[in-house]
C-alpha cells in the first residue's frame, strides 16, 4: 500500500502529464506509445476510484475537490479526443447549409411571409394612400434624387471599400439579431422582419409613385436576391430556435434548444457568407455605371446559383437521412 | 440556483463542477467589456497611424491615387470594430477553452454539458445570441431572469449551446500538502473518525460539515456566515464546556464560534491518523 506522500506524488505527476499532453493539442494522445497510453489510463482509473472512495467515505472537502479537479483534467484528456458528430447533421461542409435550409423549409417560408408579406402590404398601402409615405419614410428617401434613370446611387470608386464594409457589417448585425431574437419565442425575429419589410415596401411604393422605380430596381437587382434571401434565412434560423421554445415536444425546453442550436447556427453562418458576397456586390457593382441589362443578368445569375445550391447541394447522398430522428 | 453541477462520465465517474454565480459572471463581463474597448481603440489607432503614413506617402508623390490605401484601411477599421464587437467572446472562448481575459481574471470558465472544454461551435452559439439575453439592451434583464430560475444558472445562450459556466479554482501547489494526510486515510479505507470528547462525541458527518463551512466562510455574506456558524456550533456547545446563553449574548459570538470550530478540526486532524478505535460511532441523539 502506498503512503500518503507517494499517493500525492502520483496524482500530481498525473496532473502534470495530463496538462502537458492537453497543451500539445488535440493530437497529443497519438504521440504516446502503447505502454504510455496504458499507464495513463490505468492511472486515470486508479484516480477516479480514489475520488469515488474519497466521496463516499466522506474525506475532507479539499481532498475531494483536489481529486475531482485532477480527474477533470484526466477526463478532458481521454474523452476530449472523441468529438461526437452533432445529432441530426446530415451533411458536412459545403452542402450542410443547403441541407439544413431544406430541412427547415417551413421556417424559411414563415420568415419570407413575414418579410415579403409586410413589404407587399406596405407597398400597396403607400400606392393607395401616398400620404402614408410621410409617416413611414425619412426625409432622405422622400425627396431622393436618383443618380441616373437606371440607378439610385453612384458612389465614387474611392469610397466603395468603406461603403461595402459598412453594408456588410450592418447587414450581418441585422441577421445576428434576427437569429438571436428567436430566443424570445420568435417575437423579436418577427418584429425585425416586419419592420425591415415595411421599410423596403414603403420605399418601393414611394419610388414607384414618383416614377423612380426603374432606378430603384436597377440599384437593388445586382445584390438584392442574395441579400434579401439571406435576411429571410436568418429569420428562419430565429424561428427554428423559437420552435424549440414554443413546441419542445416531450423534451425540456433547454434540451430542445440544444438539439436545434447547431442547425440554426449553420444557417446563420451561411447567411454571413451570403451577406459578404451581397455586400461586395452592393458596394462595388450596384453603385457603378454598369448598364441595366447587365444588372438584370447579375440578378438572374444569382437567383439561378442560389436555387441550384439550395435545391441541389448534397441532396443525392444525404437527403434520405434527414427524416431519421437525431441520434443524441 | 444550485451550488454545483454533477456530470456523470461514461465510465461512471461523477465529476463535480462548482457553478459560477451571477456576481462573478458580471464582474468578468465588465472586465471583458473594458478590455474589448481598449482593444478596439488600440487597433484603430494603430491602423490610423499606418493609414496616415499611406496618405503621407501619396502627398510626397510616390504614386497618384494611392489614397486607395487609406480607403481600404478605413474599410478594415469598420470590419475590425465589427469583428471585435461580435467576435470577441466567440474567439476567446472558442480558442481559449472557454475562458476570456475577464473570465480568467475572475476564475471562471465555460464547459460543455459533458464536462469537456467548449470549442468554437459552442462559443459561437452562446455568444452570437447575446442580444437576446441582453434584452432590453444593455440591461441583461431577460438573461438574468432566466439564470435566476434555472437550477444550473444558465442564460439563454448557455441553454442553446449546452454549456455551464463553472468556477475554476485550483492551485495544485498551494493545496498539495494538506491533501496528503487525508489521502492516506482514504487509501486505507477509513476516512475521518468520530471525535470523542469527554462530554460527548462529534460524528464524522458533523466534522465534514464544519470543514466545509470553514473552507467557504469567506465566500458567504456576513449575515449568512453568522447564521450558519451559530446553527453548526450551537448543538456542540455543551460538549465544549461553553454556556449557550451567555455566548448567545456576546457581541463576538461569531468569531468565538468559528474559533471553537477550528479547535474541533485541529483536534480531529491531530487525532485521526493515530486513532485505532472503531470509526462508526453513532452520534448522540441530541445532535442534529
Amino acid at each position: 500500500m502506498q503512503n500518503a506522500d507517494e499517493k500525492l506524488e502520483q496524482w500530481t505527476q498525473f496532473y502534470r502529464r495530463a496538462q502537458r499532453i492537453l497543451q500539445a493539442g488535440p493530437r497529443g494522445l497519438r504521440k504516446l506509445t502503447g505502454a504510455e497510453l496504458t499507464r495513463l489510463i490505468d492511472d486515470y482509473q486508479a484516480l477516479t476510484a480514489d475520488l469515488a472512495r474519497a466521496r463516499s467515505l466522506g474525506a475532507a472537502r479539499e481532498t475531494v475537490d483536489q481529486l475531482n479537479r485532477i480527474a477533470v483534467a484526466g477526463h478532458n484528456l481521454i474523452y476530449g479526443q472523441i468529438r461526437l458528430r452533432e445529432g441530426g447533421a446530415t451533411s458536412r461542409g459545403f452542402a450542410s447549409f443547403a441541407a439544413v435550409v431544406r430541412r427547415h423549409a417551413w421556417a424559411v417560408a414563415l420568415a419570407a411571409l413575414m418579410f415579403f408579406g409586410s413589404a407587399v402590404v406596405s407597398f400597396v398601402a403607400v400606392e393607395l394612400n401616398p400620404s402614408l409615405g410621410y409617416d413611414l419614410l425619412s426625409d432622405e428617401f422622400l425627396d431622393f434624387d436618383p443618380a441616373s434613370p437606371d440607378n439610385l446611387h453612384h458612389i465614387p470608386s474611392l469610397a466603395r471599400p468603406v461603403v461595402s464594409s459598412l453594408i456588410i457589417s450592418n447587414n450581418i448585425q441585422v441577421t445576428l439579431l434576427a437569429f438571436g431574437f428567436g430566443l424570445t419565442a420568435g417575437i423579436g425575429t418577427s418584429l425585425l422582419l416586419i419592420f425591415n419589410g415595411i421599410h423596403l415596401g414603403s420605399v418601393a411604393g414611394w419610388m414607384s409613385l414618383h416614377g423612380k422605380d426603374r432606378a430603384l430596381w436597377g440599384w437593388i437587382m445586382p445584390h438584392g436576391a442574395t441579400e434579401l434571401l439571406a435576411i429571410c434565412l436568418a429569420g428562419a434560423a430565429g424561428y427554428i430556435l423559437a420552435s424549440a421554445i414554443i413546441a419542445p415536444g416531450q423534451l425540456r425546453r433547454a434540451t430542445a434548444l440544444k438539439r436545434v442550436g447547431g442547425q440554426a447556427l449553420t444557417i446563420e453562418l451561411g447567411c454571413m457568407v451570403m451577406l459578404v458576397i451581397a455586400g461586395l456586390i452592393e458596394g462595388f457593382v450596384s453603385p457603378s455605371a454598369v448598364d441595366y441589362t447587365s444588372r438584370i443578368a447579375v440578378l438572374l445569375a444569382s437567383v439561378a446559383l442560389w436555387a441550384l445550391y439550395f435545391f441541389g447541394a448534397g441532396r443525392n447522398r444525404n437527403e434520405r437521412l434527414a427524416d431519421e430522428p437525431p441520434s443524441n | 440556483m444550485d451550488e454545483s453541477v454533477f456530470i456523470s462520465t461514461p465510465d461512471h465517474v461523477t465529476l463535480e463542477f462548482e457553478l459560477a454565480g451571477p456576481g462573478s459572471r458580471f464582474s468578468a463581463y465588465i472586465i471583458d467589456f473594458v478590455f474589448s474597448v481598449v482593444l478596439i481603440v488600440v487597433i484603430v489607432l494603430a491602423l490610423y497611424a499606418s493609414g496616415a503614413l499611406v496618405t503621407l506617402r501619396s502627398l510626397v508623390g510616390a504614386a497618384r491615387g494611392s489614397s486607395w490605401g487609406a480607403s481600404w484601411i478605413m474599410a478594415l477599421v469598420v470590419l475590425i470594430i465589427f469583428l471585435i464587437n461580435w467576435g470577441y467572446y466567440v474567439l476567446f472562448e472558442g480558442l481559449g477553452k472557454g475562458s476570456t481575459p475577464g473570465k480568467k481574471r475572475v476564475g471562471i470558465r465555460v464547459i460543455r454539458q459533458d464536462g469537456l472544454p467548449i470549442g468554437l461551435r459552442e462559443a459561437a452559439l452562446r455568444n452570437l445570441v447575446r442580444a437576446a439575453d441582453m434584452l432590453p439592451p444593455p440591461s441583461y434583464i431577460l438573461g438574468g431572469l432566466v439564470m435566476h430560475f434555472d437550477p444550473q444558472g444558465r442564460r439563454l445562450g448557455d441553454m442553446l449551446a449546452g454549456t455551464y459556466v463553472v468556477v475554476e479554482k485550483f492551485d495544485l501547489a498551494a493545496q498539495g500538502a494538506s491533501g496528503a494526510a487525508w489521502a492516506s486515510r482514504v487509501e486505507q479505507g477509513r476516512s475521518r473518525q468520530a471525535l470523542t470528547l469527554p462530554r460527548g462525541t462529534i460524528s464524522p458527518q458533523q466534522i465534514g460539515l464544519i470543514e466545509r463551512f470553514l473552507a467557504r466562510r469567506h465566500e458567504l455574506s456576513e449575515e449568512r456566515r453568522a447564521q450558519l456558524v451559530w446553527q453548526i456550533a450551537e448543538p456542540l456547545l455543551p460538549m465544549l464546556g461553553e454556556d449557550r446563553d451567555s455566548l448567545a449574548r456576546r457581541h463576538d459570538r461569531t468569531e468565538r464560534c468559528e474559533w471553537l470550530l477550528m479547535q474541533i478540526i485541529e483536534l480531529a486532524q491531530a487525532k485521526a491518523p493515530n486513532i485505532a478505535v472503531a470509526e462508526k460511532t453513532t452520534p448522540p441523539a441530541a445532535l442534529f
